[in-house]
């Protein structure tokens, strides 16, 4: 992990840095980078912004809970990605109080389980859960369905742009 | 020679901490701040090795090593990367005469970070060689093959940095023998893979892959050939990266037996509209890929998964049923994503079997993944011991009779 600001200089910086985010993976952002995922098929891109603060970061979650797991890659799991990423912005600035989150992602396409919820919606279920433990309002979500997606979150508006293979593009 | 999985895990966290740790090496020189993408072990023939590189233009440091761990290891950067290198050091923008000594040098400090975690673990000494330069297209980057035909695990780290759109690449071809003996000693005897029963497990692909491609040219009448198949182990996280994000086509089963998993059937978009339209008895109506080239990939990617999991099945002596095949027409890592996240809630790392399959006539590339999960992957490698008990040494040939 690494965190985006105004004074880290590179060899070469392009006029706006695009940020990518890995599976398993965040990313925060203070300087108004454009952080990207691609590529979610039941795995989620949790955004979390706090405009006022200009703090803004990315998770790419795969399973929904790190519970039971020894010495777990925290960006791997919903519940402990969310606080991680959370507590990453607090340090960067961000105010809990006004972080706000949007979710992608948790399509259930080529689900083979054939009792209870598949990965997609169980992934959802516990950003939902985390993200109300942690008293972050979720304003908007694109969730399920059949199709992968690509994310690009705008640090500057917490702007989500969705985009899928064939359905177009979206902006929650 | 028994390996368990916990020293597969552990050498492959080595294998991405060196990786990490010459990148560090590299970004204190010059300010270039890179990323690993991916580390995994690959077992496969030592001619394939490189395949993925084939057609760029490389320059490539080598090195022997010598010591605890012995064998090769290349850095090898697209040959636009040594530019912005050579301009980042201190002083920079050097002659070109100065580029071949610069790169050198760098690559000497990012292999001494390389191989340095690696001695730590194994408690001894590792030395490596002076740098060589080397500048070559593709796979010629990487040093000869002493015996193309081998089957040899080699580690490879794909870096890759941001914004600049350009990658490098660790190899790190160590001798078999010492290598596997390094990894049985420093395991637990739990949970062990014989490990030249994966080499066997390989050979069992291969000719999977040969009826599946076999399959393809029956159907459709193109001919297929430069079938590369290995076995690779990574964290599961790392798995969709396996494939490119590009929009693939293609069909994705459960298997179940032993071993049971996942198995997917992957065309480019444009390889699938060649082979759906090989499979037409007519035009299509409507324009793009229509339902009539869905229905046709479905065909397609039906009889190949049959035909590539009756060999397992064959070999194994026992049955492997799959479910009917979905059809998938999406972004490539969203595709096997899915899979990777159900294989990953019961474990950690996983075993990714990997085949391609492509023609130079037609623009038509194939590529075959399977994600079997691993405690039954070892059951159906203790099986082929029992069933084959009289012989000491796997022999492929003969079950293939």
């Amino acid at each position: 992990m690494k965190v985006y600001d105004s004074s880290t200089g590179t060899a070469s910086s392009p006029e706006q840095e695009r940020v990518k985010v890995g599976i398993a993976e965040y990313e925060v952002t203070t300087s108004d980078e454009t952080l990207t995922t691609s590529g979610l098929g039941s795995c989620l891109g949790v955004a979390l912004y706090d405009d006022a603060a200009g703090v803004a970061g990315l998770v790419h979650v795969m399973l929904p809970s790190a519970d039971g797991v020894e010495d777990p890659n925290a960006a791997k799991y919903a519940d402990t990605g969310i606080e991680t990423l959370l507590l990453e912005m607090e340090r960067a600035g961000a105010d809990r109080d006004r972080i706000r989150a949007k979710v992608a992602g948790g399509s259930d396409m080529l689900d083979f389980s054939e009792n209870g919820s598949g990965i997609g919606v169980r992934n959802m279920q516990q950003v939902e859960a985390t993200l109300d433990d942690l008293g972050v309002p979720l304003v908007s979500d694109d969730v399920g369905g059949d199709h992968g997606r690509s994310l690009r979150l705008d640090g500057a508006s917490g702007d989500l742009m969705v985009k899928s293979a064939n359905k177009g593009s979206k902006t929650i | 020679m028994e390996v368990d999985i916990q020293s597969l895990e552990t050498f492959n966290q080595l294998a991405y901490e060196g990786s990490q740790q010459a990148t560090a090496m590299l970004a204190q020189m010059t300010g270039i701040q890179a990323d690993v993408e991916v580390t995994k072990i690959t077992l496969m023939d030592r001619d394939d090795i490189g395949e993925e590189l084939a057609g760029q233009s490389f320059v490539g440091i080598g090195f022997d090593l010598e010591g605890a761990l012995v064998g090769d290891t290349t850095l090898v950067f697209e040959e636009a990367c040594t530019g912005p290198i050579v301009e980042a050091l201190p002083g920079g923008a050097a002659g070109d005469e100065l580029v071949e000594s610069s790169v050198e040098e760098i690559g000497n400090i990012m292999m001494s970070g390389f191989i340095d975690g690696w001695a730590d673990f194994l408690g001894a000494t590792i030395e490596h060689s002076p740098p060589q330069y080397i500048e070559a297209t593709g796979a010629d980057v990487l040093p000869d093959a002493d015996d193309p035909n081998e089957q040899v695990f080699v580690f490879k780290s794909h870096i890759e940095w941001p914004g600049e759109d350009l990658h490098f690449y660790i190899y790190m071809l160590p001798a078999y023998d010492r290598l596997t003996e390094l990894m049985a000693d420093s395991g637990t005897g739990d949970d062990a893979v014989p490990v030249d029963k994966l080499s066997m497990f390989n050979e069992m692909t291969k000719e999977g892959t040969a009826t599946a491609a076999a399959n393809v040219t029956q159907m459709t009448g193109i001919e297929t050939d430069a079938e590369v198949t290995q076995i690779s182990f990574a964290p599961v996280e790392d798995v969709p990266k396996q494939v490119d994000n590009k929009a693939y086509v293609g069909t994705a089963v459960e298997f179940s037996g032993t071993p049971s998993g996942y198995l997917m059937i992957l065309f480019d978009e444009e390889s699938a509209m060649n082979v759906a339209e090989a499979l037409m008895p007519m035009e299509p109506d409507g324009e793009g890929f229509t339902d009539m080239h869905e229905s046709a990939i479905e065909e397609m990617g039906n009889i190949m998964t049959s035909g590539f999991i009756d060999g397992w099945a064959n070999v194994l002596e026992t049955s492997v049923d799959h479910t009917p095949p979905r059809v998938v027409h999406d972004m490539g890592r969203a595709i096997i994503d899915p899979l990777a996240a159900q294989v990953g809630q019961h474990q950690e790392h996983a075993f990714i079997i990997e085949s391609h399959m492509q023609t130079d006539d037609l623009e038509f590339g194939c590529e075959i993944h399977a994600l079997p999960d691993d405690a039954e992957l070892r059951q159906a490698l203790d099986d082929l011991d029992v069933a084959r008990k009289d012989e000491t040494e796997p022999d492929v040939e003969r079950i293939f009779e």
